[in-house]
């Protein structure tokens, strides 16, 4: 039953996150009840006594968020209320089990706000409580709870403002909608794309810059081992601990399982919440996320919700001007790196998920980076990850160019790309750090793949040179790309204009670092 | 009397209209919220410094004119007596000629005697400048109305442009060009060639690297599509690229022998949606 409830959830899970206003926007209700639920059915196992424990504390270990964390105490309660009982529960003593549920969800919340998850628990056990079987049991459950949740907007404004039922609440009916069915013996399949363990909160870092304010403050969460060093278990009165973490933060979730402490609670401070907890013990886990940060991933999502498209790509760039080059040519995701920074696996699923599109096309644009690329494409599940070898930028930049998607095929457009790639020469400018047969340290080198081809006392000069070397003028387009450091005069322009008269042309601004001058010629 | 009209998307500037007596509609477009009309808020195009600003970064709109304003163009010569016969710039990029049927129906209620026709050039720009011309000619030369219309149900088809442009963002935000590939944008040495369709309609039609190779494609197409090319004129029309324009002029007469070639600045309406350094040329075909 309870894994027809985790897959009920699973289900909803996107659709719960979505209705995530109460307390903080941060839109991951339907993740962290769906981890801490998924936490207490690793642990699960045995009677119905020792299952209803064993999943408890493991939701308890793994609880998330306000709603997993009242989630838990729900399920503590339930097990609570079963312990000495037979080794399978009729209806009257399932529901004093639900009851304690209740009685210990609200225990742990240090102001219960209704309009919420706790209320549609309530309303949903009160209706259910005269039930003849487990059956009717769960049928009035379900239809009380719905009825409760849909009253949550009038209890609630924040919710009323959204137009959004709570979501704690929604992820609770989701999963009790799925213990009836489980009864029922009807089975929830789990879909393949939402089967996975939700991957990491997506954030992007830039969203929160020096002149940021934090406007939300940090969720806080830990378990804290109390200890015998530190303070005596048996008197030890965990009210004055709830009491000041009241005082000093928000959304407190708070609760003492024997001599573990679970807490939850929104600071501006996590730092002096921590070293005030500690005297009493030492921490579990902990875990500080900065709200604001995530208000801005779920509210920017929000504001402009990415439509679903068949294809998508994802490029690794450095440097202002090349970034904004391969956005405007159609990038949905730039990835930040190149020679010197490598971008990780992590960096790459990232772009997936926000790229979200069936198939993605992925330009590593560096010989470095494409085993990276080809990693994360191994691991992601959720787009078909195509990954074109690319290994400078003037490959990648050119294959953008004859990216057309209208055939609809991805072999086919796989194809082009790869071949478009093929077409390119690349020669890069980069100052030498140590002598070579070719050049002098502090001299300027010009080379494509790893043989260097010109060298020169100044990156001009060495650009002209390596453009010679090769044969810039047999090919139609001379596009350069200066770097960060270089610094391009009209002359240069004119100088290979000079030089291949029938090949056109273009300086434009790169910014990359590294390299003073990218030639790409196609 | 007929009374001629053309509008200023046809590139017809005021001295090549008085050639002809071509009345002059002004097709607005603007520029930090500010609507500027052709040729009445300004005497002379200054196309480099239209299109300099195009370049720094400027991204003009263009809006269609109303109901009233046709109304005062016709109006007065519906009221003197006047005919008249507008060749304008396609109906499949705008809607503005709605507002042009209303006016028109208005007028006819009112002034059943008169004539209104019109002809419709299927393109903007350059093309429309050869065919403006070309029935301008036909009426110098004395041919009646009748005749004119009926040259232009079947010649309007057999006038060409093919061009290509720098810069695809431009073309992209007014989202008048179709088949343009999935995600071309600004493709730095990239040209895409584009033309004007037998319905009226800008159709990419394939892109070339680098500027040379695409007046190369132009040429060839004149080569290949071209009817009787020399004893027509040859537009070669572009948004401030007078150098990159003679350059393709030259290709031209080198490739096809002496030609009439004729070099127009791009109206600014038209050049909002190109943007600058776009090339194009227009020649008699024996299809579009």
């Amino acid at each position: 039953m309870l894994r027809g409830g985790a897959a009920a959830l699973n289900e909803r899970r996107q659709q719960i996150n979505e209705l995530n206003v109460f307390p903080i926007p941060d839109g991951d209700t339907g993740d962290n009840m769906y981890m801490t639920i998924e936490a207490g059915l690793e642990a699960a196992g045995g009677t119905l006594p020792e299952l209803a424990s064993a999943a408890a504390k493991g939701m308890l270990m793994g609880a998330r968020g306000n709603s997993g964390v009242i989630l838990s105490r729900l399920f503590a309660g339930i097990s609570k209320g079963l312990q000495g009982g037979p080794e399978t529960a009729d209806v009257r003593a399932f529901h004093r089990a639900m009851q304690a549920g209740v009685e210990e969800s609200y225990k742990a919340v240090s102001e219960p706000v209704e309009g919420t998850i706790l209320t549609v628990l309530r309303e949903g056990v009160q209706a259910a409580g005269g039930s003849r079987d487990l059956m009717e049991y769960f049928d009035l459950l379900v239809s009380a709870m719905d009825l409760a949740l849909t009253h949550t907007p009038e209890q609630l404004p924040v919710l009323k403002q959204a137009g959004v039922v709570d979501s704690g609440g929604a992820g609770l009916l989701a999963i009790v909608e799925g213990m009836r069915d489980a009864l029922e013996g009807r089975a929830v399949q789990e879909s393949s794309a939402s089967a996975q363990t939700p991957a990491a909160p997506k954030l992007d870092l830039d969203a929160f810059t020096e002149d940021s304010v934090l406007e939300y403050g940090y969720c806080t969460e830990f378990l804290l081992r109390l200890q015998r060093a530190k303070v005596d278990l048996d008197s030890f009165d965990e009210r004055v601990l709830s009491d000041w973490l009241a005082a000093h933060g928000e959304s407190l979730v708070f609760f003492r399982d024997g001599s573990i402490i679970k807490t939850h609670v929104h600071t501006h401070t996590p730092g002096e919440i921590l070293n005030h907890c500690q005297q009493y013990g030492e921490f579990l886990t902990v875990k500080i996320e900065n709200m604001t940060l995530q208000h801005h991933e779920n509210h920017m999502e929000k504001l402009a919700p990415k439509p679903h498209k068949a294809f998508g790509v994802v490029a690794v760039a450095s440097g202002e001007g090349l970034v904004q080059s391969f956005r405007e040519m159609g990038v949905d995701e730039v990835i930040e790196g190149g020679q010197t920074m490598n971008p990780s696996v992590q960096r790459f699923i990232e772009a997936f998920d926000r790229v979200a599109a069936d198939t993605v096309f992925v330009l590593p644009n560096n010989a470095n980076i494409l085993l990276a690329a080809q990693q994360a494409a191994a691991v992601y599940e959720g787009s078909d990850i195509r990954v074109i070898p690319c290994k400078t930028l003037g490959e990648g930049y050119f294959a953008l160019a004859n990216l057309d998607t209208s055939s609809g095929d991805a072999d086919e457009i796989v194809r082009a790309l790869s071949a478009a790639a093929q077409e390119v020469v690349t020669g890069m400018i980069s100052r030498a750090i140590r002598t070579t047969r070719e050049v002098k340290k502090g001299e300027w080198a010009g080379f494509s793949g790893k043989s260097i081809l010109a060298s020169g006392p100044d990156a001009e000069s060495t650009l002209l040179a390596l453009a010679d070397a090769l044969d810039a003028g047999s090919h139609d387009v001379c596009l350069v790309f200066s770097g960060q450091d270089a610094d391009p005069s009209a002359d240069l322009s004119a100088a290979l204009g000079a030089r291949f008269p029938r090949t056109e042309v273009i300086v434009q601004p790169g910014g990359q670092p590294v390299y003073d001058y990218i030639l790409v010629l196609f | 009397m007929l009374t001629l009209f053309t509008d200023t998307d046809t590139d017809i500037n005021p001295a090549v209209a008085a050639e002809y007596g071509y009345k002059l509609i002004s097709m607005p477009y603007s520029v930090d919220a500010k609507t500027v009309f052709p040729y009445v808020d300004f005497e002379t195009f200054d196309a480099h410094a239209f299109y300099d600003q195009l370049r720094a970064g400027v991204l003009p709109t263009t809006s269609a004119i109303s109901k009233e304003r046709y109304l005062e163009y016709f109006e007065p010569e519906f009221a003197a007596g006047n005919d008249i016969l507008y060749v304008h710039f396609s109906r499949a990029m705008t809607n503005t000629f709605d507002a042009m049927d209303q006016a028109v129906s208005e007028l006819k209620e009112r002034f059943p005697e008169r004539r209104f026709e019109e002809i419709d050039t299927k393109g903007i720009t350059t093309i429309s400048y050869a065919i403006v011309r070309e029935v301008g000619d036909h009426l110098k030369a004395g041919k009646s109305l009748d005749e004119v219309l009926a040259w232009a149900k079947t010649e309007v088809d057999r006038f060409a442009m093919y061009f290509f442009a720098d810069d695809l963002k431009f073309f992209r935000r007014s989202g008048r060009v179709s088949g343009l590939a999935a995600t071309m944008g600004t493709l730095i040495g990239i040209r895409p060639i584009i033309f004007m369709s037998a319905e009226g309609k800008m159709v990419s039609c394939g892109k070339e690297k680098g500027r040379i190779r695409a007046m190369e494609h132009l040429v060839e197409t004149v080569r290949e599509l071209g009817d009787d090319v020399p004893s027509y004129r040859v537009c070669i029309g572009h948004t401030d690229a007078p150098d990159i324009a003679r350059e393709l002029g030259n290709m031209l007469v080198e490739a096809l022998g002496p030609l009439k070639i004729e070099y127009v600045d791009v109206n600014p309406t038209a050049g909002s949606h190109c943007g600058p350094n776009g090339v194009g040329v227009c020649f008699h075909a024996k299809h579009r």
